[in-house]
């Protein structure tokens, strides 16, 4: 029983800090329509930033400044925003598909950083001896456990509801205005660019706050954390709760990292410990497919509440054929 | 610096170039960034794969045709493999870019393309594992052509088969009615239409050219280097870069920004080391985005 | 009098389901004519053309092009069925050249009957054949629309159809496409064109139809409409619109 309560509140905080990641990610793109395809790499920089901020001095590599586990979070999310407001100020005055693609590329440079700059970021080794809040508690796991639990929440839940009051704001709703119509964002200029570089960089140091959470959580970090599997996942989350929707962020996560954990201890049962790689490839097919069939048939997601409207007027294109007399 | 790594940059060059041909024609006709062509690639590679096992099953070992490694029967399972890299884009098509792309929303056809492409590539692992595989593990002898260069006999042939298919697509492009029909597609869709180009058709050309083309270079890859589920995706963002370096929608662009960044790559394993290679394309792209975002052959968007 | 190209029955069309813009209109164009189609902006004018060319969706009624429905049609097959359409805007394919826009509009002809087709509409349009090799985008105003024209009537269209081809060109180069139109008709093309110069389109037009809301409301001989009372009002829309006033298509 205390064990089921104690596996309960650690599934919990995975799923919370995945929710976070998710939030952070419909800012970028449920609220401003700006697609991130590599934001793993913002969850690896939040994660890096905040242990070298925070672990203990290591000779072998730079860093380890022993700063408080607060510190670390903040460094994280500065060093995240920064790193998204450049990738959006290079490529928002472009087309979206230049940011995705450029968005993928700092999420392959990030991979490529941790796994080679041993002097770093530890290589492909990753850092380990990251503190851990309450550390002291680790005794007891339960509780250990239960504390992890509480932090995130409430982590999670002061960015909900900041997200919430941004989405409400006279902010939020020119990035809104700005995401129906494109066209008119181009032509606005300077200013809607600003406001988009401003919604990406928040988003990135939501991510990254997420990250640097994560690595604190586990106390341990290493490049196979940050591969594009992570970006995939968080992805299938905002599609399946409803891209638009902070509430839904929250719960397609939950939901989407029940299923995943769920079909992962599936397999094991399932299947013998040298065809696991191979399930496991499977249970990421299964998941690519449900992300298309949602993208086809449920666009708005599972809990989505308005549909996305039809920018410039493309209807146009619709062949007499398909309406008929 | 040893000249060699103007072999090894033109040979990656042709790679990235063919894929990127695909790429550029895929934003420019269809109009979104795919995120599944690396898996195209990776696709045909063991496709054509799987045919020269058959074959080899089939008609025992095969004599390759000296000096090459390989023999017809990987030319034959190379015309299979972009046969059935062609019908897979097709089918993808059928299945998921046609409908999405009638939501209107190009980034949503993207995402799509990017849920394709990670459901591919784990099929290619559950079917065949992440274990590399090869063609042939035949070592060649590299012979020295001066300069300190050298070169084996396959990637002679193999730059020799680029430049073929490069020639082929730019003249198909250019001079047929069918490349005519592509152009006017990728400047003025709705004005194709008036003016009787059928655009299903048109696209139908452009997936079956963006796949064989794929399958080519992963083939090529394949021969080269060593086959792997991941090795399409890896390609990704040199394809990308070498597609808006050279201008989107230029096929001529798309190769030459593809050798830029096989040359730049191969110069930069040399001078900094093989683990930063990925970073090449990286820089390129942003340099390009910020200095001049049509790229070297492109025009400005209308 | 003679017999009837293209015959639009009672159409209802609009881009949003339940949202007709053009609303139960009836027009036909015989087979030699000059058509135009006036009306005040926001009309629906533009939406008539397009719905008949394919490029609107039809809730209703018939488009039937030499007795054949077309109704159905895709917009890409309405050439092969002998109906050309040149768009008010964007009408050329700006990076390609000159004689590639040509060519790529012979698609639907016959391999070998395509370079005299083009000799046909360089012989008809010095300007095109002295920038064959310039791409259309570099061309002025007026020699692009001529190449829009010239690349609708390199089929043979059983029907030219025009949305404002004077639209957004300088006042020296609408009378050179009027004077274009006016000889294209001369050489045997029936022609149907909306306008909002509607002095210029009446003096070379056979018959007219003022269109307002989405119908039609009035049907005139082209050279004694610019003097009737009642279009005036409809154009000028000064007095309610009444359903009397409109004529018997």
């Amino acid at each position: 029983m205390i064990d089921l309560v104690g596996y309960g509140a650690f599934f919990l905080t995975t799923a919370l800090i995945f929710s976070l990641i998710t939030l952070g990610l419909n800012l970028q793109w449920g609220l401003t329509g700006l697609f991130n395809v590599g934001l793993a790499g913002f969850v690896a920089i939040g994660a890096y930033t905040s242990a070298l901020l925070t672990t203990p001095d290591d000779p072998a590599r730079l860093g380890g400044l022993g700063l408080p586990i607060v510190v670390g979070c903040l460094g994280a999310m500065v060093v995240g925003g920064l790193a998204a407001a450049l990738t959006g100020f290079a490529t928002l005055r472009l087309r979206s598909d230049y940011l995705a693609i450029t968005t993928f590329g700092v999420a392959v440079v990030v991979q490529l950083v941790a796994l080679n700059a041993q002097t770093l970021t530890g290589g492909p080794f990753g850092i380990g001896f990251i503190p851990r809040p309450f550390g002291g508690l680790a005794e007891t796991p339960l509780l250990f456990n239960l504390t992890n639990l509480a932090i995130v929440l409430a982590v999670t839940l002061a960015a909900y509801l900041a997200l919430e009051h941004l989405a409400h704001s006279p902010w939020g709703r020119v990035l809104k205005a700005l995401r129906e119509d494109e066209r008119a964002a181009v032509s606005l200029g300077k200013s809607a660019r600003f406001y988009r570089v401003q919604a990406f960089a928040v988003g990135g140091a939501i991510m990254a706050l997420a990250g640097a959470l994560q690595a604190h959580f586990i106390g341990f970090i290493a490049p196979d954390n940050y591969l594009s599997i992570l970006t995939f996942q968080v992805w299938v989350m905002l599609i399946v709760g409803g891209s638009g929707s902070n509430a839904g962020a929250v719960a397609g996560s939950v939901l989407v990292w029940a299923i995943w954990a769920g079909s992962g201890a599936l397999t094991s049962v399932l299947f013998a410990p040298e065809q696991q790689a191979r399930a496991a490839s499977l249970q990421i097919v299964a998941i690519g497919v449900m992300l298309c069939v949602i993208l086809l048939v449920r666009p708005n997601g599972l809990f989505g509440q308005r549909p996305r409207q039809v920018r410039f007027g493309k209807k146009a294109k619709v062949i007499a054929g398909e309406s008929g007399s | 610096m040893s000249l060699q790594f103007i072999v090894d940059g033109l040979l990656a060059g042709s790679m990235i170039g063919l894929g990127a041909i695909g790429v550029t024609l895929t934003y420019s006709i269809l109009r979104f960034s795919n995120f599944a062509h690396g898996d195209f690639m990776a696709w045909g590679a063991y496709a054509t794969l799987v045919c020269v096992g058959a074959i080899g099953a089939l008609f025992g070992k095969v004599a390759p045709i000296a000096p090459l490694s390989f023999g017809w029967p990987l030319i034959l399972g190379l015309i299979v493999g972009m046969a059935f890299t062609a019908l897979l884009a097709l089918l993808l098509d059928k299945l998921l870019f046609s409908r999405l792309r009638r939501q209107e929303q190009a980034i949503i056809v993207v995402m799509g393309s990017f849920g394709a492409s990670m459901a591919l590539r784990s099929l290619l692992e559950f079917v065949f594992t992440s274990r590399p595989t090869y063609f042939s593990r035949a070592i060649q002898i590299a012979m020295p052509v001066g300069l300190g260069i050298r070169i084996t006999p396959d990637q002679i042939a193999l730059l020799f088969l680029t430049a073929a298919l490069v020639l082929g697509v730019h003249l198909l492009t250019t001079r047929t009615q069918t490349g005519r029909s592509m152009q006017a597609m990728s400047q003025n869709p709705a004005l194709a239409r008036i003016a009787g180009i059928d655009v299903a058709g048109v696209v139908r050309v452009t997936w079956v050219i963006g796949a064989a083309l794929a399958c080519v270079a992963g083939v090529m890859i394949g021969v080269l280097v060593q086959i792997r589920p991941l090795m399409g995706f890896d390609m990704l963002l040199p394809m990308f870069a070498a597609a808006i370096l050279g201008g989107i929608g230029s096929i001529p662009g798309a190769v030459v920004g593809g050798l830029i960044i096989g040359l730049a790559e191969a110069g930069a394993v040399q001078l900094i080391g093989a683990e930063w290679r990925a970073a090449v394309s990286f820089i390129i792209l942003m340099a390009v985005l910020i200095v001049r975002p049509i790229g070297l052959f492109g025009v400005r968007e209308r | 009098m003679s017999e009837t190209v293209l015959d639009v029955r009672d159409l209802e069309a609009g881009y949003e389901p339940g949202v007709p813009i053009v609303r139960g209109a009836s027009i036909t164009v015989d087979k030699g004519e000059i058509v135009v189609v006036l009306g005040p902006n926001g009309a629906g004018k533009s939406s008539l053309i397009k719905a008949v060319a394919g490029l609107v969706p039809i809730s209703r009624g018939t488009v039937l092009l030499d007795g054949k429905d077309i109704t159905a049609a895709p917009a890409h097959t309405m050439v092969r069925l002998g109906l050309a359409f040149v768009p008010q805007t964007e009408n050329v394919f700006p990076l390609m050249s000159v004689e590639d826009n040509l060519k790529v509009a012979c698609g639907i002809l016959e391999r070998r009957q395509a370079p005299a087709s083009i000799e046909e509409m360089y012989a008809m349009f010095p300007d095109l054949a002295r920038q064959k090799r310039s791409a259309a985008g570099n061309l002025s105003g007026g020699q692009r629309q001529m190449l829009a024209v010239a690349r609708a009537l390199i089929v043979h269209p059983k029907v030219l159809v025009l949305d404002e081809p004077s639209a957004g060109l300088s006042p020296k180069f609408v009378a050179v496409v009027f004077e274009m139109l006016a000889a294209i008709r001369k050489s045997g093309v029936t022609i149907l064109l909306v306008e909002q110069n509607a002095k210029a389109a009446l003096a070379i037009g056979d018959r007219a139809y003022v269109l307002v809301e989405g119908k039609e409301r009035h049907e005139g001989v082209a050279s004694t409409l610019w003097d009737d009372p009642v279009v005036a009002e409809l154009y000028l829309g000064q007095r309610p619109l009444k359903r009397e006033a409109g004529g018997a298509a």
